[in-house]
């Protein structure tokens, strides 16, 4: 089981936080011709894949926190 | 899971031969959208009479090549950690040295109007400069080639909906590794709201090494992976995105090979768990500045069941200075505290412990830039080439227990 120390306690309220205002803020649609800015390449959510990878790699193989994302891990050492 | 990439290798050769979609047309007599059908006198039928396909055109259910990207990346890491041997006795941290070269690259498909392909090949070719260093001695990553073959299959459903078929393989000479997977994401509200959803199993089999280098057969661990993600448009200038991930890891965890120190003056190999869950919650926010520019956020929540607890905050900078250039700074800090049964100074018993620094409590911090061109617009005059991409960036990595790492990467994309 993981501790429930107030660092996690405060990590789960902000993540809860972000969520609700979330769902709240899409009671309200936007239009699809108000949607512009979305198309540059500088507003992607995510880095390209291949920049991605390279992250990740970057910090799933030097950090015991990386992973538990839900995308596969695995690799030749235990931090991983 | 071999056969579903196979199909897509054969596809993807395929359409490289394959002749463009005009020339397909013309050699197997298919008139096309805008030829008389099959049939036809001079005078065109009445437009009650034209089904859909005549109109469109029949699906063509080849595979074209979209997109073609390549990225090769450079890390150049210094450092000393505790899990290593080389040190001036047996109780002190070995070196980290290393230098890695990574080439990339990604392929884009279409095949019809419902399948998009992507197949993502990363090469790791690892070189270790220090001549004491554990991996060194056992001979496992003295000098390694490392390459995988990632498959993503995607389906649109419907005009909201797609399915995701996920595959890959990982090779490297001490080390095998398959992951299989599903994913799916829908949207609602006309598109404003995006609800996804992921699966992944990973499974590792490995050669098991002992500290001095002596090889003993071979070992395995498997990995279960899921999340579910929220991406939403908060205004026309603000995106936002949570995503919950979990992973439940079973087997060996460790590499095997790695040391720690002893209080009877000698090394030991790591004990660890068979067993661990992890947990991760992610927030983003890309939001588009008056003045041509981007402010991207990010924090990152992980806990697991090791008794590690971090924090992960981020912040890039985005400026369009052209239609074409765009340059781009960022900085990430991470903190997080140790699994349980960390430690520099075990007892020789038998004990949970581990001296990897990886594990350790420590802070890293994350600092780069990049410079991006983009030429939309390049015309299908070049070779078929409607946009050009690249790229330049550097990364100085550094934390607090002594490892730095200088990472240089460069990318060039083709859209067709």
């Amino acid at each position: 089981m993981i501790a429930r120390t107030p660092r996690t306690r405060r990590g789960l309220q902000a993540a809860g936080a972000f969520a609700a205002i979330a769902v709240l803020a899409g009671c309200a649609t936007v239009p699809q011709n108000r949607r512009a800015h979305f198309a540059d390449p500088m507003m992607e959510l995510t880095p390209e894949t291949l920049d991605g990878a390279r992250q990740q790699k970057m910090y799933d193989s030097r950090e015991g926190a990386a992973g538990g994302d839900g995308a596969p891990s695995g690799g030749g050492c235990g931090c991983q | 899971m071999r056969a579903w990439y196979l199909p897509t290798l054969l596809g993807v050769a395929l359409a490289v031969l394959a002749p463009s979609q005009s020339g397909r047309a013309e050699e197997s007599g298919n008139p096309g959208p805008t030829a008389p059908p099959a049939g036809s006198t001079a005078a065109p039928p009445a437009a009650a009479a034209l089904n859909e396909a005549e109109i469109l055109g029949t699906p063509d259910e080849a595979i074209h090549v979209q997109s073609v990207t390549t990225r090769i990346t450079g890390f150049d890491q210094f450092g000393n950690g505790y899990q290593a041997q080389g040190g001036p006795t047996p109780l002190s941290p070995g070196s980290e040295r290393a230098t890695i070269l990574e080439p990339q690259a990604e392929i884009e498909a279409t095949q019809g109007d419902r399948w998009r392909h992507s197949i993502h090949v990363p090469v790791d070719v690892v070189s270790m400069a220090s001549t004491h260093a554990i991996d060194v001695m056992t001979t496992a990553s003295k000098h390694v080639e490392a390459g995988a073959i990632d498959w993503a299959a995607d389906y649109k459903m419907n005009a909201v909906t797609d399915a995701t078929l996920l595959g890959g393989v990982h090779l490297e000479n001490p080390f095998r590794s398959w992951h299989g997977g599903l994913a799916g994401k829908r949207a609602f509200a006309d598109g404003d709201t995006v609800v996804s959803a992921s699966v992944v199993e990973v499974f590792d089999w490995f050669d098991r090494f002992d500290i001095h280098g002596g090889r003993h057969g071979r070992t395995d661990r498997s990995n279960a992976s899921g999340s579910v993600g929220l991406t939403q448009i908060l205004t026309p200038t603000t995106l936002f995105n949570v995503n919950y991930g979990f992973t439940v890891q079973l087997g060996e965890l460790g590499n095997t090979w790695n040391s720690v120190p002893l209080s009877n003056g000698q090394r030991g190999p790591e004990i660890l768990p068979d067993e661990r869950s992890r947990h991760a919650i992610v927030a983003r926010v890309a939001q588009y500045l008056p003045w041509n520019g981007a402010l991207h956020l990010y924090y990152r929540f992980y806990a697991d069941d090791w008794g590690i607890v971090a924090h992960s905050i981020e912040g890039e900078l985005l400026q369009r200075f052209s239609r074409a250039l765009y340059l781009g700074a960022h900085y990430r800090y991470h903190t997080q505290t140790g699994a349980y049964f960390f430690t520099t100074l075990a007892p020789p018993d038998g004990s949970l412990r581990v001296a990897d620094s990886d594990l350790a409590p420590f802070d890293a911090q994350t600092i780069g830039g990049k410079v991006v061109i983009d030429t939309p617009g390049v015309g299908p005059s070049v070779d078929g080439i409607r946009a050009l991409h690249f790229e330049v960036g550097y990364d100085r990595y550094f934390r607090s227990n002594d490892l730095q790492i200088n990472v240089v990467t460069c990318a060039t994309g083709y859209r067709f």
